[in-house]
């Protein structure tokens, strides 16, 4: 293991889009970790075991069984160890309720699952490249939803 | 309060009365007075005539005497001389009554003791001249002297006795001078006050006659108010009650007994009457507001039930005001209302109200779906399709590669849909938040949304000058993107796009068909192309759902988008209308209010 690599953590329970997105991992070719967790009981048991390395992003599915996303990332901002992992929300839902939620909550990005695997390839170059300690300071509502240009 | 008739007439009555009889008693006591100086005048002349009738006695007692004495002396016989010794004790009689009858005047009494010194004198005299004319003490020249002085006595005697009538007679002539002069005054003075007090009590009789008059007006007015009331709360299904305070007495219209099922005035009522009638569960709250009303001296509505004898339970509700009238005494006015078949009709729509939000709730979870779980298989359709690459497709046959850019367009084409399904159903179902907006601002949004477009069609837009009206500005948004972007679409083969946008300030009588007429002032927003246009027939209908003009292999489309217009113009109250010319141009025009 690379002592620079990015640590990413998807909590999807959806085998084809973790499928998807492992496959997008390998193909932009950054020096990322990438694990996976099925649904928001592991992902919570993953962040909260202590021998775990906490991801640098986590990538959020907010339709999940057992426990939400939305209920995760209340659970997460409320913990002190975990407050500060880049949370990117990956869902197929574009309601302005969802959106409108997790910013409140505290989430960094909203990304809508794109239905194009090259899309998906340039969202995550993107999220994984930006500078998100510049990113949150300016985070307001209009660049909450990630647009690609 | 204004509900009693004003009789201002009674004090100025009262004092008009007060008047009369003031003129009254003083017109009896004047005569009272008057009577008495009659009968004082009278006893005058009385006691006038009276010292008058004694003086004569007293004068004819001494004539007697006179006479008598001169008999004897002619002719020595005594005879003669008994009336001369009876005229001693007359004259001693009259004298006592006179003394009585002048008491209270000090010149009479003086009067009457000279005259009784001169009548001392004559019996003197008198016994002179017996004794002188006795033959055994004859003396003629003695005798002649007191004959002589008695004669002089004689006429002292007359002088005073006139002298004595005189003064009794000016005195009763005074006397009745002055009553006389008392007693003129009064005839006319008293007639004219009698003729005062008269007027006065027939003033008056006028103004009750007249009050009787208005008073019977009144009581028949009141007669037909009070029927009136009756039935209006009959028609109307309410009750009065008054609860006198100071009197401790209530009193309950007859519609009272009827709204808690007992026929009219069938008991008493008191205070614990009504609660009885409250069903158990309202009892105590009932019961607070009766004791807070008394305080507060206003009562906001209360809403309980009541339990008739019949076991029937009936919805009430109640309120009241504490009144003070103009005697200051303290009535308590309630009014019940029976709300039964409202509130029952409430319980209706209320389970209504329940359905609706319950298919509501299941729009909103059809649009979850729709958004969510439909939208899920999809995307990984197209993500899938997206994954053949180059390389797995030329190893396929052509038919393969053909299949496969078929399913891709389909499955976009699915995507369109429910893209543009969701949009339709949010323009309903999300919250409608008015914002005053710069239209222009909202116009210039769109167009940036639409720039690729407008670049690829070479597209013009002219736009005057638009409005900042109260609306909800994403739909304001969306309604100028689809207007435009329909005007884009449908353009001529070979004619750049030119969409002019216009605005103008409408009355909404000018339109009574189209505009809600409870809003006066419209914006009217023309959009007009030179576009293909459409045929005219179907001005209307390509406002509804999935109505497409154009087949969607030239025109790709879901026959949303017209549809979501007029739905985000009817969210504003307002109308929007299609008019074209084929070949020449299509016209939007939208109505929003002012």
């Amino acid at each position: 293991m690379q002592k620079n690599a990015l640590n990413i953590l998807l909590a999807d329970d959806d085998e084809d889009d973790r499928l998807f997105f492992k496959d997008a991992f390998e193909e932009i070719k950054i020096q990322t970790k990438v694990q996976f967790v099925h649904d928001g009981m592991q992902l919570m048991d993953h962040l909260m075991d202590p021998e775990n390395k906490l991801p640098d992003i986590l990538f959020l599915d907010l339709n999940m069984p057992k426990k939400t996303g939305k209920e995760c990332l209340i659970e997460i901002k409320k913990t002190d160890r975990l407050k500060n992992i880049i949370i990117a929300i990956y869902s197929t839902s574009s309601s302005e309720e969802d959106i409108e939620d997790t910013f409140v909550q505290g989430a960094n990005i909203y990304i809508k699952k794109p239905s194009d695997f090259n899309t998906l390839k340039k969202i995550i170059n993107e999220v994984v490249t930006v500078n998100w300690h510049y990113h949150t300071s300016g985070l307001n509502r209009d660049n909450f939803l990630l647009r690609l240009k | 309060m204004k509900w009693i008739p004003n009789f201002n007439s009674s004090n100025s009555l009262r004092v008009i009365f007060v008047i009369a009889v003031f003129i009254l008693l003083f017109l009896s006591s004047i005569a009272y007075k008057h009577n008495q100086d009659l009968n004082e005048s009278s006893k005058l002349a009385m006691h006038t005539y009276e010292i008058n009738l004694q003086l004569e006695r007293l004068m004819s007692a001494i004539k007697d005497a006179e006479t008598g004495q001169r008999g004897y002396i002619i002719t020595r016989n005594n005879r003669f001389l008994s009336p001369y010794l009876y005229s001693r004790d007359k004259v001693n009689a009259s004298f006592v009554t006179l003394k009585k009858l002048t008491v209270d005047n000090a010149v009479q009494q003086k009067n009457l003791e000279n005259l009784f010194k001169l009548i001392i004198q004559r019996f003197v005299s008198f016994e002179n001249c017996l004794k002188y004319s006795d033959p055994k003490t004859y003396d003629k020249r003695k005798l002649d002297n007191h004959m002589f002085g008695g004669r002089i006595l004689m006429e002292n005697i007359r002088f005073q006795v006139d002298k004595m009538n005189d003064i009794e007679r000016k005195y009763l002539k005074k006397r009745l001078e002055i009553y006389d002069q008392e007693i003129s005054l009064s005839p006319v003075f008293s007639i004219s006050l009698f003729l005062t007090a008269l007027v006065f009590i027939l003033l008056a009789y006028r103004q009750i006659s007249r009050d009787f008059q208005r008073l019977k007006v009144f009581n028949k007015r009141l007669l037909i108010s009070s029927g009136l009331m009756d039935e209006s709360e009959i028609i109307g299904k309410f009750s009065t009650w008054q609860w006198d305070l100071d009197a401790n007495k209530i009193d309950y219209s007859d519609n009272q007994f009827r709204l808690l099922g007992v026929p009219p005035n069938s008991f008493v009522p008191v205070k614990e009457t009504f609660l009885d009638f409250v069903h158990s569960d309202d009892k105590q709250e009932v019961s607070k507001s009766m004791d807070a009303i008394i305080e507060k001296k206003n009562l906001p509505f209360i809403y309980y039930k009541i339990v008739r004898p019949n076991n029937e339970i009936r919805y009430f509700k109640s309120t009241g005001k504490l009144l003070t009238d103009q005697q200051g005494s303290k009535i308590l006015l309630g009014i019940n209302f029976d709300i039964t078949d409202e509130h029952l009709l409430n319980i209706e729509l209320q389970e209504r109200n329940k359905e609706l939000e319950k298919s509501n709730k299941e729009l909103a979870s059809f649009n979850h779906v729709a958004s969510h779980d439909l939208q899920e298989p999809l995307r990984k359709i197209q993500t899938f399709i997206s994954r053949v690459s180059e390389a797995d497709k030329a190893v396929m046959s052509e038919s393969g590669r053909d299949y496969i850019s078929k399913i891709a367009v389909s499955a976009k084409r699915m995507r369109v849909l429910i893209d543009d399904l969701l949009l339709f159903s949010r323009t309903n179902t999300t919250k409608k938040e008015f914002i005053k907006s710069n239209l222009n601002e909202l116009l210039q949004n769109a167009e940036s949304e639409l720039t690729e477009v407008i670049h690829e069609k070479k597209a013009i837009i002219n736009a005057s000058k638009l409005p900042k009206l109260e609306v909800i500005p994403y739909q304001i948004e969306q309604l100028f993107i689809n207007l435009i972007g329909n005007s884009l679409k449908y353009n001529r083969a070979g004619v750049a796009p030119e969409i002019s946008i216009e605005s103008e300030k409408v009355v909404s009588t000018d339109y009574p068909d189209l505009l809600e007429q409870s809003v006066k002032k419209f914006y009217k927003i023309t959009f007009r192309d030179n576009g293909m246009g459409f045929d005219p027939q179907f001005k209307e209908t390509i406002f509804i759902l999935f109505q497409r003009l154009h087949s969607k292999t030239d025109y790709p489309g879901t026959g949303i988008g017209l549809a979501i217009c007029k739905k985000i113009v009817e969210n504003h109250k307002g109308h929007i209308l299609a008019d074209s010319t084929q070949n020449v141009g299509s016209t939007f025009t939208v109505f929003l209010p002012e």
